[in-house]
This record gives structure tokens, sequence and C-alpha cells, in this order.
């Protein structure tokens, strides 16, 4: 069982595990990623060893809980948060604490144990971006829930542990402090120019064409001109959106088209590198609806972060934007 | 001359490093091997490997500058993020903020010998590199373009230290407050407004009540793992004494901080096997144009000071970096438990 507990003085939240005995490990630069395809827990045949699926496409006439599946959903094993139970928010003296209530599920994105997502075809991309927009719509009939944060890690050093490509969907009962500020700023921005401050980078991005990686129909890739890491990339729809999960499938292909590439490029330029990629979209029961634009963050792991980054949340980063994003198009790819 | 840009959304400040910008090949997944010992630069009669000294604590008197004889060194950082030299030259580029990467870098040598962990150096060594801290953050406070001075360490590989195994730690002036400075500043003003005390001596006070997260407490001093704490085995260490600028700390404060530092470091070797960490001090900003920067009448009574110190045992993933939430694995009361009963 977990917990949830409010830093008093900058009001960030931190999930903490309330399991007993957990001895302290001198971890841990793991070196290996996890386990090969015979004791995969994602692998067709191995549906027992994970909790019973959420949902999955899946070939007609195939069993839940049985091979025949493209994508499966299910709880992560090892949940952050529990669906189970009711939110209490509690208070003793200074502090502030809160069930640990929320759903923690992995999105496996096929059954093949080595291919990485940027192997993928377009389709079975889409297939994937479908998985998280079902699973994101039906989180939303939960009242206690307030965000659901899509995210992947790929690479040890980007903290995954399981090599067999997934993502994973944590749905929390607060607004998260990272999307807070960003609805804060679009507001504050708004308030100002009754503009969207995305769509506004998105023109003088597009304008400038110093920055931008790649383009399609309906999204664009670039480098953030206040890039915090090396590399880092993001992709927004190009037309005013609030919700990610209000995409319509032919966009959805789109940005599977859009996302393919931008991970070729990555790969073919840092070769291979670790990364994260989240989705930052509005929150469940959002009223934002002028202000907010939802976007995909992607972050190599190529730096290590260091004290002073912890000590001011103020970034270094080694790369120029403009470099990163001359690099990734002239990246040769097929 | 790097460049300090201002996202338009989060208003987060980023350096980025303009001149020698890293292609992809420097990224390498590699650790580079350790220097050895023979050829650190910052070991005493290597004086000359470095640039020139900015301060020193010299043990023999008489002894001169940029030679042996020191207790502890300053010296500029060999690769400086941001630049001392210059203004600041506020921008707009098309609807972004842009200023040069104008700023100090400097580094602390914190022994004359080799030795690479702080913790095996003396309480007297530890209280010199202190006050040798708190003499340069004093001196920098009365640069007008500065507004904070970061006093950080990164011990280990993990925790982004180089190759040079000799202790050190570093000094960074900005032109701006650093956002998670700046959340805390507004945090303890918005509790003094409603209760006209200081936050964190409430918390000393509760925490005193409870023990359950108590590592270990001096006359001056309390070293605790914060309640809602982000990290296995993150330790804070708070004067318990209100005081809002580490600067300003009495010589006694600094040997006994010492003393509970080295405590808290030898614990955390013993119970952790000898873990990469980081330590950040966060103590108020310059206030030399008070008015102008708009900062408010009470910070003085409603900030207070504190060490914060980070294991590095868990890698920071995608939830974290999309979120801002911590998952932690280990409770604070069960990191505090730990390190209360090792063996020191």
């Amino acid at each position: 069982m977990s917990e949830l507990r409010r830093d008093p003085i900058t009001g960030r939240w931190t999930i903490i595990d309330m399991q007993e005995g957990l001895a302290p490990e001198p971890q841990v630069e793991a070196q290996s990623p996890g386990v090969g395809p015979q004791h995969c827990p994602f692998c067709p045949g191995h549906e027992n060893l994970t909790p019973p699926e959420i949902y999955a496409q899946r070939q007609a006439g195939s069993a839940p809980n049985t091979g025949g599946w493209d994508v499966r959903v299910v709880p992560n094993k090892f949940p952050a948060l529990q669906i189970e139970g009711t939110l209490s928010r509690r208070g003793f003296g200074v502090l502030d604490q809160c069930t640990g209530i929320g759903a923690h599920e992995v999105i496996i994105e096929t059954p093949n144990h080595t291919r990485q997502t940027e192997d993928f075809t377009v389709d079975e991309l889409l297939k994937v971006l479908e998985a998280y927009k079902a699973r994101s719509l039906d989180l939303r009939n939960d009242s206690r829930l307030k965000y659901s944060l899509i995210f992947k890690n790929v690479g040890t050093a980007a903290g995954a542990t399981l090599e067999h490509a997934h993502s994973q969907l944590i749905a929390l009962p607060i607004v998260p402090k990272r999307v807070q500020e960003e609805l804060n700023g679009a507001e504050r921005y708004y308030d100002f120019r009754e503009r969207c401050v995305f769509c506004d980078m998105l023109y003088q991005e597009l304008q400038q064409d110093e920055r931008i990686v790649c383009e399609n129909h309906s999204f664009v890739a670039y480098c953030p001109f206040v890039s915090r890491f090396p590399f880092e990339t993001w992709i927004l729809p190009k037309t005013h959106n609030v919700d990610f999960d209000a995409t319509p499938t032919e966009n959805l292909r789109d940005l599977s088209r859009l996302l393919k590439e931008v991970l070729e490029r990555l790969r073919a330029a840092l070769n291979k590198p670790s990364y994260n990629f989240m989705i930052h979209t509005a929150p469940i029961d959002s009223r934002q609806r002028d202000t907010y634009h939802w976007h995909i963050e992607l972050i190599p792991a190529l730096t290590r972060i260091a004290g002073f980054e912890w000590g001011t949340g103020f970034y270094i980063n080694p790369t120029p934007p403009e470099q990163a994003a001359d690099i990734l198009r002239r990246a040769a790819i097929d | 001359m790097p460049e300090l840009r201002k996202d338009p959304l989060t208003r987060r400040w980023v350096i980025i490093a303009t001149e020698r910008a890293n292609r992809p090949l420097d990224f390498s997944a590699s650790q580079p091997a350790p220097q050895p010992a023979a050829d650190c630069p910052f070991c005493e009669g290597r004086e000359g490997d470095t640039r020139k000294e900015i301060y020193a604590v010299r043990a023999k008197a008489g002894s001169a500058a940029n030679s042996g004889g020191w207790q502890v060194r300053v010296i500029p950082s060999l690769n400086p993020v941001l630049r001392v030299e210059g203004n600041l030259n506020r921008r707009a580029e098309g609807m972004y903020d842009v200023m040069d990467g104008v700023g100090a870098h400097e580094m602390i040598i914190e022994c004359p010998h080799h030795e690479n962990n702080l913790a095996e150096l003396s309480i007297e060594q530890i209280a010199a590199v202190l006050t040798t801290a708190t003499t340069r953050m004093e001196d920098l406070s009365k640069d007008q373009r500065f507004r904070y001075v970061l006093w950080f360490k990164n011990h280990g590989s993990i925790a982004g230290a180089g190759r040079i195994a000799h202790a050190r730690s570093q000094l960074i002036a900005t032109p701006i407050t650093p956002k998670l400075v700046k959340e805390e500043l507004i945090g303890a003003r918005r509790y003094y407004e409603e209760k006209d005390r200081c936050l964190l001596c409430d918390l000393i006070r509760q925490e005193q009540e409870g023990g359950s997260r108590i590592v270990l407490e001096s006359r001056e001093m309390i070293a605790l793992s914060p309640f809602a704490a982000r990290f296995p085995f993150e330790v804070w260490i708070l004067p318990k004494v209100h005081s809002c600028d580490f600067q300003k700390a009495s010589p006694a404060v600094l040997v006994d901080m010492a003393g509970v530092l080295k405590g808290v470091l030898l614990r955390l070797k013993s119970v952790l096997d000898n873990p990469s960490y980081n330590i950040v001090l966060h103590t108020a900003p310059f206030r030399h144009q008070r008015e102008r920067l708009g900062h408010w009448k009470t910070l003085e009574d409603d900030f207070h000071w504190h060490l914060e110190l980070i294991p590095r045992l868990a890698r920071v993933a995608g939830f974290e970096w999309g979120s801002g939430f911590y998952i932690n694995p280990t409770p604070p009361e069960q990191t505090a438990n730990y390190l209360r009963n090792a063996n020191v």
C-alpha cells in the first residue's frame, strides 16, 4: 500500500511505498535490461504472468488472457498506486497526506520481444496510440481521478527494467505539479494576449524554421527554444487541441507516422539512446479549453542530473536546440 | 558566451551552452576511468595545474598564494557553465526571453591531501570548508548582477562527479533566483502570512515531538528525513535557531554543523555501502536591491536555510519527469530508523 505525502514548503507530492521491511539496497546501475523472451512476462504464452488484462486488441475469436493479441493492457504487477479503496485526505500539524489511490497500467505494445517502437509499422504504432486513447477515455469515468499520465521509459539510463516494448499509464487523484505549472503558465499567457501560448510557439517555430525536426499534415516535431536536455524534442498537434484522447483516428495515424520518424532519427543520430517520453494533456474535467494544448515531450537520457539541477530546478543544456534539430534533420534514416 | 533562456510556459530558465556544444558522440554511455591519484591537479603541490586561486584558507602562516600550505582552496571551475565577465544583455527573441550567461562558477577544494569523500575529513576540516563557503558567498553577494548563489556537491559518478577523485564542492552564482528556491520562498511566505510563524521552525518542533523521522540532533542542528522525501534516504539538515542566511551562521554553528554533516554522511556510507550523493544548500537570495527585486519584508522571518542531502539510488524516469511527482520506495520513517541504528 502506498501513501501520497505533500511537501509542506513547495506543495510537491511524493508517492511513498509503505511496505514494511524494504531493506536498503546498495543499488543500482543495472547493466542488463531484464529478462530474455523465455521468462518475459510480456511475451505471448505468458499471459498468466501478469494480472488479468484490462484491454486488448485481439485477433477475432481469441479469448482474453491468451495469445492472439496485438496490443495488451494489464495492471502493473508492482503498482505505485492502488485502484481499490476510498480517497481520504488527512493532515497532522503542518503535514498533509492522502491515501495512495490511482491506476497504474502497462501497455504491452507488441507480442514480439525484440521489436522496438521505432521498428513498428505505422499501423502497429497506431494500435498502441489507440490503446492509449481507449484507456485514457475509460479512466475519465472514475470520479476519484484527476489526471492520466501516459509515459514510456526505454533503456536502463531512462529507468526501464524490461526490454520488451511497453509504455505505462498512471492515473492520479491530484493534478501533478509539472502539468499544473504548464496550465498556470498557459493561463497567464492567455490572460495577457488571448492566444494559446503553444499555438504562438508553433507559429514562431514554423516561421523561424531553425528548430523544426520534421512535420506532416497534422503534427510538428521540434526542439524547444528552452530545451532542458540535449536533443529534447516535442511533438504538437498543429491545430489547437486540449485533450489527447479527443484526437480522431486519422490524426492519430499522422501522429504515428511522425512519432516513428522522430524515434528513428534519434536512434540514428544518437546510437540507440535511452529515452523517456510523456504525453501532457489537460486534466480530466479541465475547464481550460482555450489556453492549454496537449503535446508529447521526448527526452533522451544522455546527461546526468547533478547537484546544481536538483538544488535549483535550473537545467544546464550542453547542446543548443538549433544544433540538435539540425543533427536530427540530417540523420540518415530509411 | 552561454545563453540563459526562459520558458514562456513555466518561466523556467535554462542555461544553453552555445560555444563548446556537445555533439552526439560526446554523450558516451560508458564511465570514463578515474584519474590516477598521482595526476590529481587538486592535491597540495600541484597548484600550478589549476587556474589561479580566488581564495584560500592557509594553514601555514605566510605561505604564498598558489603554493602549498593551504587547508581549503577555491579556484575558478575548470568547465564554467556561466561566465563572470560581461553584462546580462537582457533581450527578446520573438516571444522568448534571453540573456547572456553571466555568473560565477567556483570550485572549493576541500582538503590538501588526496581524499575523495567529505565524510572522511575531520570535523575541523569540514568546518573550514563550510566557513570557506560562507566567505565566498558573502563576497559574491556584493556583485550587483547576481541574485543567488548555490553551494552544492556531487559525490560519485552517478551523482555527476567527474574523473577527479578529490573531495570538492562548487558554487554557482546566478543572475536569477532559481525556480526551486523561489517555490520554497513562496511556500514559506504563504505559511507565514497565515500563521505569523516560520514553517520550518514549526516543522522542526513537530518532528521533535514525533521523533520517528529524526536521524540525529546536536545543540545547534537537526538532521531528519523529510515527511514527503522524494528519494530513498533523503536527509535534510536544519539549524534549530531560525535564520534565513547560511552565510551569516556563526563559527560555533558551523563547527556544530560540520559534526552533524559528518555523522550523517558516515551513517549513509555505512548503511548504503558508500553511495553516490548530492548535497545542495538552500538559503535566502541576495537582498542588495531589496525593493527593486520585489522581495518581501518578511523574508528574513519566514525563510529558514537548510541543507538537502540526496543519495543517488533510484533513477528518475518518465513518470517523474512528466509529473513532478516522485515515487519513493523507502518510507522516511524507515530511512531515519536505519540511519539512527547505523554502525559508525
